[in-house]
């Protein structure tokens, strides 16, 4: 099948450096370099490409989650285990903010198109929204069940990852929901999925959700009916969070497995396209580069791998 | 007074009287012989000894000190020597403490206060006191180089008692023992020096004289030693053990390591004994060979100089090497203190002497001898199944066989081994030796996904019968999953009434949100005792534990069943055969042929197995039901519920989007805010605690409707949800099993209507319960059906959710948008077309298959909930609609078409599934939306004001 051609399976890159467990690696806005962070405690800049480490970033005092770069490449964010979600300068090195207000871990960062915002996704069952452009060091949101005056209801456990479009904010949460919170509409829309939310990408139409449970599922829902619409089983995933995403074109499903295994699925038909063994240990984070067929996983050996096709 | 100072002339000076001049000695005197204190207190003076007023009041002066009540200068406080210490720095003038000493104190300082004179002090502590202030004097006479008083306390003079003087003289020598012991060994040092004359003056001998030499010395020596026991401890330790090294006053730098203080002191006597002494080798025994040579070590810099608590512990310390460093030694005047101390450093306790040869050994013990009958496992008493059993390891995951037919031939064949026992599968074995189709039992292609899947299976069936011991395998380490923890936490808590042996350990999968509250409203308990008077899987208890499960979990409403939380351990296929098994027997227990469907129920697995060929045919009818319930259970899933949520204003500003609640006319949101927090907090929590519990509710679904009932601020809702019942249905997608059931419900209301209609004769609500009967009877049921409307309301609690979008605008939208679609990208209309295939057809089966034994089960209470429900709604209704004007009635109605046609949508959407992606531009119609239903809301809102 020309699909098995077209997608990223062989090693173009090892990168070699993290001191223990990846948990993220990520590309930057326009792919040419990616950000990885991980257990040590230290965020590196690569040139994924090339297989070269640019920088590292140290200031986090526990273990680093989850970085985004904005779009203009100039700032990224990162957040851990340390409970503050950090606005770096990328040139710099240097942390130019630190947004303190969740009361545990956090799980996942975002930023949003025009990079005004960092959405983090916490362990205090809240998504929180701070704002970069002021100086005020307090959320501009805090999706938090404690506050019923900006919120109706919102997660019931931990929020494991976050994604944003232009318009809404979209959480996965261990309580089984992907919630989506239109900010043009004023509404929140809940689509609980029954097993704990891992993971959630949306589609490159923007039209589609990918959520990956615990229960070693990924499911694809319609974003704007909430239903299900598609199923993706044969990896592991169920007690790691563990990554998915789509292919650009939208026409595959990747997910990564606890046994170090990378699927790939079609998208319509939830075929395992192809599977390969990219690291020896759980594939933390898969992510997809924004216009080639190039892809970075990182697993908890300490190493990221650079796929292409 | 001034008259007659006028009248007196003076001439000349007048004399001064003497006594005046002598006033202030006088008082001095006065003062001193305590006439003074006669006086009042206000009248006493302080004065010094010469008389002169030491204290003034606060306005003469204050204190006074020095000259002329200065301090030091006539003129003030000017410094009496002002040197500028900006040019001669050093000769700056050292402060003392004598410079703010009175004299008296000065006088106390040179220690002529009250202490006992040196002839009886016994014990030297005046002695030591006066030297020390002597020392002191002497120290503020030259200056010290290390500053303050420390030295001082810590190297005090020894002064010699009156004891010691007298001992002295009685000719006892100091650091030894009172006791006479020095006669003996005087004799003896005598009688060796005389051996050592003597065999000086034969000096021919020259080797054999070193020898006796070395000899006499050793001797010596040893009888120093020996002596050493005796000695006192009388002069302090620090005199015999003055510092020499840098370390800090008060470290140790062996004190967790004494083994190398004695090497220490040995190499330190070694020095002392350099000439003729080696010092003691104990190291040996404490090293073995010394190997390393000193280097740097860990923890020492590079530039750090290499100490001697910077030695290699590790290394193995030459010490040989390095001791004729550090010679030099304090010297001692006395020679034989010099032998004493260091044959005393040698001594660990007084009254104990170090051995000469140090034979300092681990006493080394042979190991236990075990016992030849010892078998090196731990047994368990208790009958801990995971750990009684030989855990056997866990075959590995293997990826299922490419054909199908094989995958599915083995599943079935692991379920149903796992159930019967490891004997059928021998059996079996037997029998199809030369079937192709069973290569795997023997270990052809599938043998490993077999075993896997067996191993599978009798996980699940883990802690069951005691048939297949030799499989039983312990659970594999269980992770603590959200659900565990939640589990761990109690966030089940009406689960306990389930007997939980088994669940307890297998549903690790189980996704149950706290509250199961429903279950107090739901659960019948007719049937359900009647589940539980029949057991119809009395053979396999755990089964039988699933089904009660399954049964209750049905009577609760909802589809989502065991199989959630068995979804680790259980294969899909055999929840399916399973969950087939639990339908059958539950609507056979309804029926009240128990016994007889039950045994068909439980027997049919050994039928369909019972020909080895018509397995296989079982086995993908098995698989593809299992996908049907599997679809089924999952269409249930992705749930959807809508709030109204309120981003910041910044948020949106931040978004580079307008606020959605900006421009609204009036302060409908934030008045609303605060009334929900307030008033409507009530129905606030139960959407919660709705939304707590994940939607297990698809048919029978009373504690969601009472949530409906409940929305009082939504009266319009309300009207329009009472008529609107029957409009909707008509429109609603054909399903078989719901026709009587539909019918039956509407008779219920009917009568409940009526009889509602006696008891209040309220026009308006009769009007509305006349509408309420119209419909129905215009009603066509076009595929002669009525669906549960209950379902697809219960799906939308919120009302908020409900006026979002009217299905007028967004119908033509979609349409366009599936054209868009077309054009897009060829993937997502394969997504479109292709999804519909997956499961529209398959679903509409297993609704059919499914529901209608639980709607036969659920039918007879729910029908009469039905009533009760649709009174209340009555009730509230009229209290509504008293107020209820002309323009809430055309809005109801308008709202109830789009409402009805919402549900349309709703409920058809589960069938429909041509359209599943709705291109909605939703973003020109939004704000157009929200305007819309601002208004309706703020409507809303006044009249929950009038209520």
């Amino acid at each position: 099948m020309s699909a098995t051609t077209e997608l990223p399976t062989k090693e173009a890159n090892l990168l070699k450096g993290h001191e223990g467990a990846v948990l993220a690696a990520r590309f930057n806005g326009d792919g040419n370099y990616a950000l990885t962070c991980g257990k040590d405690r230290t965020i590196r800049l690569w040139n994924p490409h090339r297989g070269i480490l640019i920088k590292t970033y140290k200031s986090h005092g526990r273990e680093v989650r989850d970085v985004h770069v904005t779009s203009d490449n100039a700032k990224f964010c990162s957040c851990g285990g340390d409970r503050q979600v950090y606005y770096w300068d990328v040139s710099t090195g240097r942390v130019i903010r630190k947004f303190r207000g969740h009361d545990g871990e956090v799980n996942a960062v975002k930023f949003n198109d025009s990079s005004a915002v960092v959405v983090s996704a916490g362990f205090d069952r809240s998504l929180r929204v701070w704002d970069c452009r002021s100086h005020s060091v307090e959320p501009v949101q805090v999706f938090a069940p404690f506050l019923r005056f900006t919120i109706i209801d919102t997660f019931l456990d931990t929020v494991m990852s976050v994604v944003l479009t232009k318009t809404e904010i979209i959480g996965g949460s261990v309580d089984g929901t992907v919630r989506t919170f239109d900010i043009r509409m004023g509404r929140e829309m809940s689509d609980n999925l029954g097993q704990p939310v891992n993971c959630i990408s949306i589609s490159n139409d923007g039209n589609c959700v990918l959520a990956g449970c615990l229960d070693s599922t990924l499911r694809l829902l319609d974003r704007t009916t909430g239903e299900l619409l598609q199923v993706y089983k044969g990896h592991i995933s169920k007690s790691f969070k563990t990554d998915c995403c789509l292919t650009n074109s939208d026409a595959h499903v990747i997910g990564g497995s606890e046994d170090g295994m990378v699927y790939f699925w079609d998208l319509v038909d939830a075929k395992v396209v192809s599977k390969f063994r990219a690291h020896d240990l759980v594939v933390t984070s898969v992510s997809y580069h924004p216009k080639e067929d190039c892809m970075l996983t990182s697993s908890v050996d300490g190493t990221v791998r650079v796929w292409k096709k | 007074m001034g008259l007659e100072e006028d009248d007196f002339v003076f001439h000349g000076t007048p004399i001064e009287r003497e006594d005046e001049i002598g006033s202030r000695k006088k008082k001095a005197v006065a003062g001193a012989s305590g006439n003074l204190r006669t006086l009042p207190a206000w009248k006493q003076e302080v004065i010094d000894e010469e008389g002169r007023r030491r204290f003034h009041g606060a306005f003469t002066g204050g204190y006074s000190a020095g000259y002329y009540n200065t301090v030091g200068s006539k003129e003030g406080w000017a410094p009496q020597s002002f040197t500028s210490s900006r040019k001669n720095r050093a000769g700056a003038r050292k402060q003392n403490i004598s410079d703010f000493l009175d004299e008296d104190e000065k006088a106390e300082l040179e220690g002529q206060s009250l202490s006992a004179s040196s002839q009886f002090d016994t014990f030297g502590f005046t002695a030591a006191e006066h030297s020390r202030k002597q020392a002191e004097k002497e120290r503020h006479e030259r200056p010290s180089a290390i500053p303050g008083p420390v030295h001082d306390e810590l190297i005090a003079p020894v002064s010699e008692s009156v004891g010691v003087k007298l001992l002295l003289k009685m000719g006892w020598r100091r650091g030894h023992s009172i006791k006479d012991v020095r006669a003996g060994s005087d004799a003896r040092r005598e009688a060796r020096k005389a051996v050592l004359a003597f065999s000086a003056d034969e000096s021919t001998k020259g080797s054999s004289d070193s020898l006796v030499l070395e000899s006499e010395v050793k001797t010596s020596l040893d009888s120093q030693i020996n002596e050493d026991i005796k000695f006192s401890e009388t002069t302090p330790v620090y005199v015999l053990n003055p510092k020499q090294d840098l370390h800090g006053l008060g470290y140790d730098p062996f004190k967790h390591a004494p083994e190398f203080r004695e090497k220490k002191r040995s190499r330190l006597s070694a020095g002392k004994e350099a000439g003729y002494k080696k010092p003691l080798s104990m190291k040996e025994s404490l090293f073995g060979p010394n190997t390393g040579k000193i280097g740097p070590g860990f923890g020492i810099g590079a530039l750090e100089e290499l100490d001697v608590e910077d030695e290699d512990v590790y290394a193995g310390y030459d010490f040989n090497q390095t001791y004729v460093i550090e010679d030099e030694q304090p010297v001692r005047p006395h020679n034989d203190n010099t032998l004493r101390l260091t044959a005393k450093e040698h001594n660990v306790l007084p009254g104990f002497g170090a051995a000469s040869n140090s034979d300092y050994s681990v006493e080394r013990f042979d190991p236990p001898k075990i016992p030849k009958d010892f078998v090196a496992r731990h047994k368990f008493l208790g009958p801990r199944e995971a750990e009684t059993k030989p855990t056997a390891v866990p075959p590995p995951d293997v990826s299922p066989p490419e054909d199908k037919n094989l995958k599915l031939l083995i599943d079935g064949f692991a379920t149903f081994v796992s159930r019967c026992g490891k004997l059928y599968e021998d059996l079996s074995r037997e029998k199809n030796e030369s079937n192709q189709l069973f290569d795997f039992l023997p270990g052809g292609s599938g043998h490993d996904y077999y075993v896997r899947r067996l191993w599978e299976e009798q996980q699940k069936r883990g802690d069951q019968s005691n048939l297949q011991l030799d499989f039983k395998v312990p659970l594999s380490v269980e992770k603590m999953s959200a659900e565990k923890r939640g589990s761990l936490l109690g966030e089940r808590p009406l689960q306990k009434s389930l007997k939980e042996t088994e669940t307890s350990a297998s549903s690790g999968g189980s996704f149950q949100f706290p509250t199961n509250l429903s279950d107090t409203f739901t659960k019948s308990a007719s049937s359900q005792e009647a589940a539980d008077a029949v057991k119809p899987f009395k053979d396999d208890p755990a089964k039988q534990e699933r089904f009660e499960q399954f049964l209750k979990e049905k009577y609760r409403g909802g589809l989502r069943t065991t199989d959630s939380s068995r979804f680790n351990s259980m294969s899909e296929s055999a929840r399916a055969q399973e969950r087939l098994d639990f339908e059958a027997a539950a609507e056979a227990i309804e029926k009240g042929k128990a016994y007889k469907e039950v045994r068909r129920a439980t027997e049919r697995p050994i039928d369909f197995l019972a020909g080895g060929l018509q397995f296989t045919s079982g086995g993908t009818e098995q698989i593809k039901d299992s996908g049907v319930v599997d679809m089924k259970s999952s269409k249930t899933y992705p749930k959807r519920e809508e709030f109204q949520w309120r981003p910041a204003p910044l948020l949106c500003k931040r978004f580079d989007l307008p606020d959605p609640f900006m421009g609204k006319p009036g302060t409908a949101p934030r008045a609303r805010n605060k009334m929900d927090s307030l008033i409507f907090l009530p129905d606030t929590v139960k959407a919660a605690s709705d939304l707590q519990e994940p939607k297990k509710e698809t048919t029978v679904e009373e504690p969601e409707v009472e949530v409906q009932v409940e929305n009082v601020e939504r009266p319009v809702d309300l009207y329009k949800a009472i008529f609107s019942d029957d409009s909707e249905d008509d429109e609603e997608q054909p399903m078989n099993g719901k026709k009587e059931e539909g019918q039956e419900k509407k008779n219920e209301a009917a009568a409940a209507t009526t009889l509602n209609r006696l008891i209040a004769g309220d026009f308006l609500e009769s009007l509305g319960k006349e509408l309420g009967f119209e419909v129905p009877s215009n009603v066509t049921y076009p595929e002669g059906t009525k669906p549960v409307e209950e379902d697809s309301k219960s799906k939308r609690k919120s009302d908020a959710s409900s006026e979002r979008r009217p299905e007028t605008k967004e119908k033509p939208e979609e349409k366009t948008s599936s054209l868009k679609l077309g054009s897009e990208g060829e993937k997502s209309t394969k997504r479109s077309e292709k999804s519909p295939r997956n499961w529209s057809g398959e679903e509409k089966s297993t609704k059919n298959k499914e529901e209608s034994p639980r709607n036969d089960l659920s039918s007879s209470d729910s029908s009469g909930d039905e009533g009760r429900r649709r009174r209340s709604k009555k009730d509230k209704h009229r209290n509504n609609d008293s107020e209820s004007d002309s323009s809430s009635d055309y809005h109801s109605r308008d709202k109830r078409s789009s409402r009805s046609r919402r549900k349309r949508r709703e409920s058809s959407r589960e069938n429909r599934s041509s359209h599943k992606k709705h291109y909605k531009t939703k973003d020109s119609s939004s704000s157009r939306y929200s305007m819309d239903e601002d208004r309706k809301e703020s409507r809303r809102e006044k009249r929950r004001h009038r209520d």
